[in-house]
């Protein structure tokens, strides 16, 4: 087990705010980010979207000094989180005992689409990684988590296991992806989206919305309890089955979930923040896992009616508003969800609940069979 | 005097397979192919694996670490698990600087132009690199720790490190270690190798190894 | 027609070791015959509209259309627009 890992600051940068307080907020009082767009570039089927005003990271990166020319939209969007965070944590970047991680699916792809006159290795992530850790003026090698859609699960537990190492005294952890047509027409032709707002766990529910978002953690290990925020533990399990469609027994979302509740105490357990797509599958085999995992009474709650799927962003952020809800002694309502439409019913609701509970599960899964749950205690 | 590599020794210490554009190593020893690039995948998978046709549909990098691991796992002489058999106590953690650029090169050109507008469901599921670690545990039944971590250039005691940190997992016992990238359907290069807790217990040494099982992909 | 749709099925679809003549018209594509995915229905929808200028939204109908060569090609006889 080893020390412990601590959240000292956090930030998201969302079409509902460009604070952490300000997303919770927003997504309390039911607000999303989500529009229908009847078509991007070449695609000419409607689609919907919660798309970030490029204006907005503009102003603040400006406000940061960073050079808003210099750099594409996907490094603006985590030059603009990380570099928030670094300065709410008052650590200082250019330590070597600072490691950055990043967490992102595609990066920089719409370069492929439209260079927009910058050089063709920044498509590469560690690249465009780089471009970040420079302007930190930290020292350290970055290093990429493109695990998809886990990404960002992924990423903190590195965090956490790089910090246990003794090697690094904070981990930023930085999760962020761009919606451009090439991540768009991919969904679309695997017909897995949904052309109006997303309906978690919901019986009419027909596929995802796709969003942008950057988050960050800045994570710091230490010896002694205090208050705020421990990320206990977390783990990572492939369902071995298919590339694409989730497994039917949610074999590795169950073994993530069994793995992460060996220190989790039940009586203080919250809510599970579930990965929750909205398509027929996901949803079909989350409530298998949650089930297998003796968590069928445990509220569940997802937020992908608020945020459309964030790919990388999405174990950041959704971890981030778990925190600003168990705080708030609160269970955030699933928008979207109405009636039950999986085979196990699993404990969602449509309407914001309360809790006492001080710790949270966040569950993802993602192409590639893989799944990742991590457990956040509250002091 | 004979190159080590024609000698077919195993310099690292680690049991290792070593492909590229233009050869395969296994241990050291080169195999036998006629072609190269993507039709010497093609005449690896014929000869010394055959027996699973997902193989063709798999973009460049998946075919390079699936190769890899095949080899490996038969130089190793690890017997395959049965259907209903599964192990959790094996990580795959694999490395890269190009992720999956040359699949995503492959789709966006199904989707740049308005007249020839056909996106390719087939090819955009090979647009994630952590794909190579899902093909690889179907294949061997692996349901451990899968990750892919893009790096921005090859670092043998970052690699090290982070393979440390994934036997940080209790359950965890052996990581299967790769580095894998490519750049082309003709250009790519991979090493694999199996890493457990002895083995991995100091990162300066294995990170030496890897920098030795690195050298013979150039 | 029926010996063209097999050859773009078998290209498309990357079926490396198979020929036309191994697949039977009646066979199922699906589950048991030539084992196709939810992957490879997908590729079908695409490979009908661009081949056939035939679009299919709703990927539940592929599997009626995709149950056989022979039911796919009557499918795309009836209904293709190229």
């Amino acid at each position: 087990m080893g020390r412990l890992i601590r959240c000292i600051a956090d930030n998201v940068v969302s079409p509902l705010g460009v604070t952490s307080a300000a997303n919770y907020e927003a997504v309390k009082a039911g607000r999303s980010g989500l529009a229908r767009y009847e078509g991007m570039g070449n695609i000419t089927t409607p689609f919907v979207l919660s798309r970030i005003d490029r204006d907005v990271v503009d102003g603040l990166c400006s406000n940061l000094g960073i050079e808003i020319k210099a750099y594409t939209f996907f490094e603006k969007m985590v030059l603009a989180s990380a570099a928030q965070a670094v300065r709410d944590a008052g650590i200082d970047a250019r330590s070597e005992r600072v490691l950055f991680i990043f967490s992102t699916t595609k990066g920089n792809v719409s370069l492929l689409g439209d260079a927009q006159g910058f050089p063709s290795d920044r498509v590469l992530l560690g690249v465009a990684a780089h471009q970040v850790t420079a302007w930190m003026g930290n020292p350290n090698p970055p290093i990429v988590i493109c695990n998809a859609c886990i990404s960002g699960v992924v990423a903190q537990i590195e965090a956490m296991r790089a910090l246990r190492s003794g090697k690094y005294d904070y981990a930023v952890v930085t999760g962020a992806d761009e919606q451009s047509p090439f991540i768009i027409s991919g969904f679309l032709s695997f017909k897995a989206m949904s052309d109006a707002p997303c309906r978690p766990f919901d019986k009419d529910r027909k596929g995802l919305n796709l969003g942008e978002c950057a988050a960050t953690v800045v994570l710091a290990v230490t010896d002694a309890v205090s208050e705020g925020w421990e990320l206990k533990t977390g783990a990572i399990r492939n369902d071995a089955n298919h590339i694409s469609g989730p497994s039917r027994t949610g074999e590795g979302s169950y073994l993530a979930l069994r793995e992460v509740l060996k220190e989790c105490s039940m009586d203080d357990l919250a809510f599970v923040n579930v990965h929750g797509t909205a398509t027929a599958y996901n949803d079909e085999m989350e409530s298998i896992a949650i089930y297998r995992a003796g968590l069928i009474d445990v509220p569940v709650t997802g937020l992908k009616g608020c945020y459309g799927h964030t790919m990388g962003a999405a174990g950041v952020v959704e971890s981030i508003l778990s925190m600003y809800a168990v705080q708030d002694g609160t269970v955030l309502a699933t928008r979207g969800y109405s009636e039950c439409g999986v085979s196990y019913p699993v404990n969602v609701s449509a309407e914001c609940r309360k809790t006492t509970g001080s710790s949270f599960i966040k569950l993802l899964s993602g192409f590639g069979g893989c799944n990742a749950a991590l457990l956040y205690e509250k002091h | 005097m004979k190159s080590i590599e024609a000698m077919g020794m195993n310099v690292s210490g680690l049991d290792n397979v070593v492909i590229s554009s233009s050869k395969v190593l296994v241990n050291g020893r080169a195999l036998e192919h006629e072609s190269q690039g993507n039709a010497m995948l093609t005449e690896i998978y014929r000869s010394h694996v055959a027996d699973w046709p997902k193989f063709f549909k798999m973009d460049t990098l998946s075919k390079v670490g699936f190769l890899a691991t095949e080899l490996l796992l038969k130089e190793r002489d690890e017997a395959r698990m049965g259907s209903e058999e599964f192990a959790s106590d094996r990580a795959i953690v694999l490395f890269g600087t190009t992720a999956s650029l040359c699949a995503d090169r492959n789709y966006q050109a199904t989707i740049q132009s308005a007249s020839d507008y056909y996106p390719s469901p087939a090819l955009f599921v090979y647009t994630l690199p952590n794909i190579v670690t899902g093909e690889i545990a179907i294949r061997c039944h692996y349901r451990g720790e899968t990750q892919f971590l893009v790096v921005e250039n090859f670092d043998s005691h970052q690699m090290a490190f982070h393979v440390q940190c994934a036997l940080q997992d209790s359950v965890t016992k052996s990581v299967l270690v790769g580095w894998v990238d490519s750049t082309g359907n003709d250009d790519f290069e991979c090493f694999m190798t199996l890493v457990d807790r002895n083995e991995a217990a100091c990162a300066d040494t294995l990170a030496e190894q890897m920098e030795g099982i690195m050298n013979n992909l150039k | 027609m029926i010996l063209k749709l097999k050859q773009e099925i078998i290209e498309v679809l990357n079926l490396e070791d198979i020929k036309p003549e191994d697949i039977d018209n009646d066979a199922p594509l699906f589950g048991e015959g030539l084992g196709l995915d939810s992957i490879d229905a997908l590729e079908l929808i695409v490979l009908m509209e661009k081949n056939y200028g035939i679009k299919l939204q709703d990927p539940a109908k592929g599997k009626e259309i995709f149950k056989s060569i022979n039911v796919m090609a009557d499918y795309i006889q009836k209904n293709r627009t190229r």
